[in-house]
């Protein structure tokens, strides 16, 4: 399942960082990338959010899952590239331990891959656009393997839905037990 | 070398209110020392993934030990974690990494770096609060209490015997009382016993 919505604005870190601290997010995990640095600096210092950097993607799944368990509300933050590396830490954990989990993922590659005239919906990827120098094929892979999964995922690019795309994989999350994806299509300000 | 009885027996008589979270070859041998609420099998799991699993238990829990009964295979899968446990801050963990150089549940295929790596000095050089490393029961048994004892991290590495513990699998006949539900069930009764 995905839900695409987008707008012309860049995102910024505060505003999400506001909706994580009104839902209530007690715990940050996973690594920063260059478009999520600015939201992790916020987090190092969050009065109520404590932030864990790991040292694997697939750390952060686990380490949410023990939280979960233990009564808290963790949030995940990575790379597109290490959710691919995560496969079996999210399947394994909080997947198959059917546990409510908001993921915040950088999309690497996207903005790439619209300019070179591919998107999600181009079909059936081979080996030539697999290798194609003008696109990273993690973007090509990334809500592919979101939909293999059984992972929902909403694409967000504005401020201007912020809230409401925050909130909805929040409450889908919860509604479904299971984990939910934000792809951050553009890099935090 | 210890027997796993002689590494898991003392570690029941001792356990208290801890939470112990178990994952492959002494998945089935803990149950025959435990029963507890507070026992959670990471099995139909992720393999690597107790460790960490462990840590985000004990960040949560900050009042409560947990104990987490890794296996050298598992940690090796995950060897980083390590790292992340030291950086988290968290002094209510005890990670005892059981060392018998095998892939037990699929037929005791030998480990990578089985023979060369040392936990005990890798967690020690990444900064675990106290590190020990047993092969004797009598020292093991003996020093136990200190194991559990204080402000963690703690790791102990501890060499067993390769065993012949089969594939792990969850069903209401099984006669470990906490593989008897799905892992989505155990999680939600550990959560319900923690809460109350």
């Amino acid at each position: 399942m995905s839900r695409a919505s987008e707008g012309s604005g860049a995102p910024s870190a505060a505003r999400l960082v506001e909706c994580l601290t009104a839902l209530e997010i007690t715990d940050a995990i996973g690594i920063p990338d260059n478009d999520t640095a600015q939201l992790f600096e916020r987090l190092r210092c969050h009065p109520t959010i404590r932030l864990l950097n790991v040292t694997r993607e697939g750390e952060a799944f686990a380490v949410a899952a023990g939280l979960w368990i233990g009564g808290r509300q963790p949030v995940v933050i990575i790379q597109n590239t290490g959710l691919l590396e995560s496969g079996d830490g999210l399947r394994g954990t909080v997947g198959r331990m059917g546990i409510p989990l908001l993921c915040l993922v950088g999309y690497r590659g996207y903005s790439k891959m619209l300019a070179a005239g591919q998107d999600t919906a181009s079909g059936p990827l081979d080996a030539a656009t697999l290798t194609r120098p003008d696109i990273d094929s993690v973007a090509l892979l990334t809500e592919p393997t979101l939909t293999a999964w059984g992972v929902p995922f909403w694409r967000h690019g504005s401020d201007l839905d912020t809230d409401t795309l925050v909130r909805r994989a929040f409450e889908a999350a919860a509604q479904q037990s299971q984990p939910t994806v934000v792809l951050l299509t553009r890099g935090l300000t | 070398m210890l027997t796993k009885d002689e590494m898991l027996a003392p570690l029941a008589r001792l356990r208290e209110d801890q939470i112990v979270v178990t994952t492959m070859s002494v998945v089935r041998p803990w149950a025959r020392h435990s029963q507890s609420e507070l026992d959670f099998a990471s099995a139909d799991s992720a393999m690597g993934h107790a460790a960490d699993l462990a840590l985000g238990l004990a960040l949560a829990q900050p009042k409560r030990g947990v104990i987490c009964l890794n296996g050298d295979g598992s940690m090796l899968m995950s060897l980083g974690t390590l790292a992340t446990i030291v950086d988290s801050g968290v002094t209510n963990l005890t990670l005892v990494i059981v060392v018998n150089g095998t892939y037990e549940i699929t037929g005791s295929q030998p480990l990578a770096a089985h023979g060369t790596i040392d936990f005990e000095a890798v967690a020690r050089a990444v900064g675990f609060r106290r590190t020990y490393a047993f092969d004797q029961a009598d020292e093991y048994e003996r020093q136990l209490p200190e194991v559990l004892a204080g402000v963690g991290p703690v790791l102990a590495s501890v060499c067993v015997e390769p065993g012949s513990e089969g594939p792990l699998a969850r069903r209401p006949s099984a006669a470990s009382p906490y593989l008897r539900t799905s892992l989505r069930e155990s999680a939600r009764q550990l959560r319900d016993a923690l809460s109350g």
